[in-house]
């Protein structure tokens, strides 16, 4: 009996979350998921290996836990030694990774219920703390132990219309966090936190103020409602100690006519020396943006031979439908190639991989077809690079918009300034997809259809095992064999998937997890349960 | 047990006497040019999510066509544009009153069930051309009548504007979820032809043309072939003489199964 006491707290002792080292946050994915890509490359590849192709037919619902109410969850679980943390909107949760079962709760209160709009992508961990940022544009640290608040920081104006729905990355002591929407001219910016006293170290704008460099891709003052937010997590590279990070869409949206020009730094990737914030070089993906196609899109790194040299690559497929390869040190754009086969506003890129557009394929007044619709042919599910396949995999859609516009002005106070919106043509060529594309050609390898659901869903994993996990919209929760794209396992979780899976390890077990509307699922293979009780 | 029900029934007394003493009027009446003001409001506000004329956007439903959104009093569109919907992308829209009672207006008019227009033609003669020449009953449902390979019509005087049921009777139109037709082939050579109630990548819920539900799991299937075009016939203002299509277009623009809502005014609506 005094054994079974012991036993019982030194296992409780070892659910206790331990310090969180910055050497351990640059690791690639094992035991622990510590990002919310998993890793600062963000290819969301697991080294773990006991489920694979062979066994993965046997992959069981271990446990599931329920947030009431939660709606539809966008949260990506981070797992720190066996203990999983999972938000919600203005809520964190710490379970226990191998039972479900919490270990405690934190619940933000809204001085308004009116700013209690947009979702929550997931935590980020450091030393003994965990981050998250709430619907009033809070930062907040909490102890990983026992989820007493240590600080909070204000990052944003709620009032104005800001939110932060994206979860924090945590980089040597710093912690970035981002903000939305642009759809109401607000412009975006990217802040840099101490990750110990949560005092701010600086602020990248996207949009430049009259004066500075690219404010000359603004027609007069249209730069003051302009956009460009920071709405998904980026990558990093510890070696060039560059921050990688998607900037999203133009303001007003679809009416262009109003900020002639290339619309500097919207659309684009940025890369951020860490240090100070200042931008070293930018890729434009679509310069004068008329479609919404934000260019948040995962960043993915990744060291690859390129024309027979080994570079240091980024590659990206964009919600515009051109899935592009640069070099990550300079920015210099090496490839791109259009995956979309519902593409008709741009004939292809030029070779410094500017596209090359269709003239009067853009909103207008009385509605154009434009394909990809404004969804975009991929969007914010993330996308995963395997060096066991050397395949880039993602989630794309086919389908087209009936893009108009209209006169909307800016108005202050989180109004809406998108001036225009497309109807979705939702006919019989509208389909989902996971595809596999060769790293550096594009070339597609294969693609499986997400049958039953018209919309993207959840995104992707891929691991040691050969094995790529995928969420759908319709609920399916699917292992695919990573070369070919075959299904071999799926589990119906009931609920629409809109989030990103995971995986981790506890005492040898290797779990695979993901939110399903209000709910997240563990899964690990099948072993015969003997209970033993004390 | 009994005193939380009480209690419960108390609380839901004070919260509709709340709302009902509340309760905005529409001052500006439902005329023409209301309407056409609250259209280009609408669509100067709404359409970025809302999309053209209600039809559908980006990441709102569409205001037309799917009753599971429908606010259907005016006090209730007023409330929710005015207010917007807590926990939803659906925003407190901030503009003047008359303008957010010229936009429920618009959307009103744009929702005008074929039940609300004044169709001529006879009901009764109507009602036999849809079981009889016309052939509808073999697929449709009226009142606890007829197939199921078709939607049931009891309802659809109040669930479709009259020039969708022209539209339906006359064009082709895309499928309904739940209505594609589908042929499948079993592993064992059993061949079901019928309409995909449900699918994913792994099950098919298949409604064979005899009534009968088939149940499969895709692993059971040799070939899965869908049906391109809706199983409707779409030549009714041709096979028919003007007088039945026009007998046949007012009985189903009558048919309305009134389920009067019991709970409290305003109860739910905000929720969604």
């Amino acid at each position: 009996m005094k054994i079974a006491v012991l036993v019982f707290w030194l296992s409780l002792a070892s659910l206790l979350p331990a310090q969180v080292t910055g050497r351990q946050l640059e690791q690639a994915p094992g035991a622990d998921w510590l990002h919310y890509n998993g890793s600062y490359d963000s290819r969301r590849y697991s080294a773990l290996d006991q489920i694979k192709l062979s066994n993965a037919g046997s992959l069981v619902n271990q446990w599931v836990y329920h947030i009431p109410g939660a709606g539809n969850l966008e949260s990506v679980p981070i797992v720190v030694g066996g203990v999983m943390y999972v938000t919600e909107p203005n809520a964190i949760y710490a379970l226990d990774g191998r039972s479900g079962r919490l270990i405690w709760s934190y619940h933000h209160l809204l001085a308004k219920v009116k700013d209690r709009e947009g979702p929550d992508r997931g935590a980020a961990v450091f030393g003994d703390k965990v981050y998250y940022t709430t619907t009033d544009d809070y930062l907040i640290a909490l102890n990983a132990s026992n989820g007493e608040e240590l600080w909070q920081s204000k990052i944003a104006e709620t009032s104005e219309g800001y939110s932060s729905p994206a979860a924090p990355l945590v980089v040597r002591g710093k912690v970035i966090v981002g903000v939305s929407p642009g759809d109401r001219g607000l412009n975006g910016y990217l802040d840099a936190y101490d990750a110990n006293t949560g005092k701010r170290l600086w602020r990248f704008d996207p949009i430049p103020k009259a004066g500075e460099p690219g404010a000359e891709s603004w027609a007069g003052d249209s730069w003051k409602y302009a956009g460009g937010d920071t709405w998904l997590t980026g990558s990093y590279d510890p070696e060039l100690n560059l921050l990688y990070w998607g900037i999203g869409n133009p303001s007003p949206d679809f009416n262009g006519d109003v900020r002639a020009g290339d619309n500097l730094y919207t659309e684009c990737v940025v890369a951020l020396d860490l240090d100070t914030g200042k931008l070293k070089w930018y890729f434009q993906f679509t310069p004068h943006d008329t479609m919404d196609w934000d260019a948040v899109e995962i960043p993915v790194l990744v060291d690859a031979p390129f024309e027979g040299k080994m570079r240091k690559l980024m590659v990206t497929a964009d919600r515009n439908g051109f899935y592009y390869v640069l070099d990550r040190e300079t920015g210099k754009f090496l490839h791109g190639s259009r995956f979309a086969r519902q593409l008709n506003w741009a004939t292809g890129l030029t070779p410094e991989g500017r596209p090359i557009r269709v003239p009067g394929i853009e909103p207008s007044l009385t509605g154009t077809k434009v394909c990809p619709s404004s969804i975009g042919a991929t969007n914010w599910m993330s996308p995963t690079y395997s060096p066991q396949t050397g395949l880039f995999y993602f989630v794309a859609l086919e389908g087209c918009g009936l893009a108009t516009k209209n006169t909307e002005t800016f108005r202050p106070g989180g109004y809406q300034y998108r001036a225009g919106g497309d109807v979705l043509l939702k006919d019989s060529t509208w389909k989902v997809y996971v595809r596999a594309l060769e790293l550096t050609s594009g070339k597609q390898v294969w693609e499986q259809g997400r049958v039953g659901s018209m919309g993207l869903g959840g995104g992707l994993l891929s691991t040691a095992g050969g094995v790529i996990f995928s969420g759908e919209l319709d609920g399916e929760f699917v292992a695919l064999d990573a070369k070919t794209g075959r299904p071999v396992w799926h589990f119906n979780t009931g609920q629409p998937i809109n989030a990103q899976p995971i995986t981790y390890s506890v005492h040898g077990t290797q779990f695979v997890a993901i939110a399903a509307g209000s709910d997240v699922f563990g899964f690990t293979l099948f072993q015969p349960e003997r209970i033993n009780l004390p | 047990m009994r005193r939380f029900l009480v209690w419960s029934a108390l609380a839901l007394a004070a919260c509709s006497a709340r709302a009902q003493a509340a309760h905005p009027e529409n001052p500006l009446g439902r005329g023409p040019d209301v309407v056409a003001a609250g259209h280009a409001i609408f669509n100067r506000t709404c359409t970025a999510c809302h999309g053209m004329d209600g039809g559908e956007g980006e990441r709102a439903p569409a205001l037309v066509g799917d009753r599971r959104f429908f606010r259907l009093s005016e006090n209730a569109i007023f409330d929710t544009i005015k207010n917007g919907i807590p926990g939803t992308a659906m925003p407190a829209l901030g503009l003047p009153d008359d303008d957010i009672w010229r936009i429920v207006v618009f959307i009103r008019a744009m929702r005008a069930s074929a039940s609300d227009a004044d169709v001529s033609g006879n009901i009764q003669e109507g009602a036999e051309v849809f079981s009889g020449k016309g052939g509808c009953l073999k697929c449709h449902m009226l009142q606890g009548h007829g197939g199921t390979i078709g939607p049931d019509l009891s309802n659809i005087g109040a669930q479709v504007t009259l020039q969708h049921l022209r539209e339906a009777l006359t064009q082709p139109r895309p499928i309904p979820a739940g209505y594609q037709p589908v042929k499948v082939v079993t592993q064992s050579g059993e061949t079901v032809e019928g309409i995909a109630k449900n699918e994913d990548g792994f099950s098919l819920q298949v409604l064979d043309f005899h009534g009968k539900l088939h149940l499969y799991d895709k692993n059971e299937l040799r070939q899965v072939t869908h049906g391109t075009a809706s199983l409707m016939p779409h030549n009714y203002d041709k096979v028919l003489a003007p007088a039945e299509y026009q007998d046949l277009v007012a009985m189903l623009a009558h048919q309305v199964t009134v389920k009067l809502h019991t709970k409290a005014e305003g109860e739910g609506e905000a929720g969604r």
